[in-house]
């Protein structure tokens, strides 16, 4: 029964944060717009020969990911900051976790969609074929947006309440996300092609294990970071 | 002996010692600050104690 | 404390007396914890230590037979390398362990040894590329551990950033033993996606054999390091108690009225 009350909770806040950041016009649009524009920069800085652009093209929608990813993570907390409600927030009764595991939902849904846009707008611009084996690239961008919006939601908790929250959050994530960067292109890459070295299924156990170890970890260690 | 890889050598060392020194300095500095601002606190207490 | 409780169960007013207790009790209480102060004898010592390791293991060393005198920067970057992930270890146990108690003290070792780390980090990846740009022909290669030295270098810099962009004692000692506790935790794993992701490209590195002639050279240089890493990361914590001891007290004196 208790468990069925934190699932509530959970999806209370994830549903709040996804119908205010669709309904204002400021957020998916112009996140959405920034992921774009990126790929469309990096086509121009890197093109236009085809051949050096498909190559290209899976580090050029992960870079787009992640630097449109930040905007969207410090947005989360924002709307609570700047209005006051994180403490009501913190004040309802219900175990802290619940409002990680809401506002982690939520950025997953939003990073979802966005990345959807993103890849769409990458394999037309940079002219990528579609393997046979696409859902197993899907399962790979899956993984790695999950690893993405884990320390992304927790590092945003703490950076969007600092002095300096547009130059932290960054400086905070990067760093942790080579895994995941390194896995998802490289992974990816090797799907694209033919897959000879039978390398894609190593990088994924490393994702899972990844997104394993930080959620995790996180779900721990937020009930300390998220304290007034 | 490789002349060229001397240059390194020595190149390194001196890194090390510069790092070395360097951060002692800042120490140093800091710490003849920090411990300046602790008596003149403590002393301002002590006063207050005494009024 | 005891006094000032006992008057708000009693309610008694507050007179003058109450607050001139008060103010003392705070300084009682920073006096008890009055910051360490560490002797200068670690510093002379260490340094010492250092110079003379370091003439002994240029003096005895042979020349390698691949890499010629090249191999003597080997005993100040592998003590350096070393001395890093000592220092990031202690700031992953005592990030831990304040989580764990909560003792103000803890948060402060961690946060010197951060810093120490960070020196020694950016030294060794110095070093990595003075021995790289003779031995390889370039600066840089992206190797496993080079790569993921300067990974730590950056999380350690987030770390430190994180420090200095939080105002409040409280939350920056809770923020920053999370954050060190779960970058301690991605070192291994970004070695691990770092050492896949080349070999599956290209074969590694050659793997550094140690000839047993340099081993003793090269340990008496990670003791005499050691010794250095000690000294600072003491003497940055001492600071660090100092720093917090006269917060501490301004905020007694903006209490007490003045």
């Amino acid at each position: 029964m208790a468990w069925r009350d934190d699932w509530r909770r959970v999806r209370a806040i994830a549903r709040k944060d996804v119908t205010t950041e669709l309904r204002a016009k400021a957020g998916f649009n112009s996140v959405a717009s920034l992921g774009v524009t990126i790929l469309i920069l990096l086509g121009l800085a890197l093109g236009p020969d085809a051949e050096a652009l498909r190559n290209a093209s899976v580090g050029a929608v992960w870079l787009a990911t992640l630097f449109s990813g930040v905007l969207a993570f410090n947005r989360s907390f924002q709307v609570e900051l700047e209005s006051g409600a994180l403490e009501p927030l913190l004040q309802y009764p219900g175990p802290r976790w619940t409002i990680f595991a809401g506002k982690l939902l939520g950025n997953l849904i939003f990073l979802t969609l966005m990345v959807a846009i993103v890849v769409a707008v990458g394999v037309v611009l940079f002219g990528v074929p579609i393997p046979a084996d696409w859902p197993s690239l899907v399962g790979v961008l899956a993984l790695g947006v999950v690893g993405l919006v884990v320390l992304g939601t927790f590092y945003a908790s703490m950076a969007s309440r600092s002095r300096a929250r547009e130059v932290l959050l960054p400086l905070l994530l990067f760093p942790m996300l080579v895994p995941v960067l390194l896995a998802a292109t490289t992974a990816s890459k090797a799907l694209l092609g033919a897959d000879v070295m039978h390398e894609a299924g190593a990088w994924i156990r490393l994702l899972v294990a990844y997104d394993l170890v930080f959620l995790t970890a996180t779900f721990i260690a937020f009930e300390h970071v998220i304290e007034a | 002996m490789d002349a060229s890889n001397i240059k390194f050598i020595i190149a390194a060392y001196t890194v090390t010692w510069i790092v070395l020194l360097g951060y002692l300095l800042r120490l140093v500095r800091k710490g003849g600050r920090a411990r300046a601002d602790y008596e003149r606190m403590a002393q301002q207490h002590s006063g207050e104690k005494s009024q | 404390m005891s006094l000032k409780r006992e008057r708000e169960l009693t309610h008694q007013p507050r007179k003058r007396e109450g607050k001139l207790t008060s103010s003392t009790d705070h300084l009682r209480d920073t006096q008890a914890a009055r910051p360490p102060r560490t002797s200068n004898w670690l510093a002379f010592v260490s340094f010492a230590a250092v110079i003379a390791a370091q003439a002994y293991a240029i003096l005895t060393s042979p020349a390698d037979a691949d890499m010629g005198h090249l191999q003597k920067i080997m005993y100040v970057h592998v003590p350096a390398a070393w001395m890093t992930f000592i220092s990031f270890f202690v700031v992953l146990v005592f990030s831990v362990r304040y989580l764990w108690r909560r003792r103000e003290n803890d948060d402060l070792i961690a946060a010197s040894a951060a810093e120490v780390g960070a020196t020694f980090n950016g030294l060794t990846l110095m070093l990595g590329m003075i021995w790289g740009r003779p031995a390889w022909g370039v600066w840089w290669v992206w190797d496993a551990r080079l790569t993921s030295t300067l990974v730590l270098f950056l999380i350690f810099v987030g770390y430190l950033a994180l420090r200095a962009f939080t105002e409040d004692a409280q939350q920056k000692a809770r923020w920053s033993a999370a954050v060190g506790a779960i970058g301690a935790l991605n070192v291994p794993i970004v070695y691990m996606s770092v050492k896949w992701w080349r070999t599956l490209h290209q074969p590694p590195s050659s793997p550094e054999t140690l000839d047993p002639a340099y081993t003793l050279g090269l340990r008496i240089n990670a003791i005499a390091m050691l010794l250095v890493l000690i000294y600072f990361i003491r003497r940055r914590y001492e600071i660090a108690r100092l720093e917090r001891a006269v917060e501490h007290m301004a905020e007694a004196a903006a209490m007490g009225g003045r």
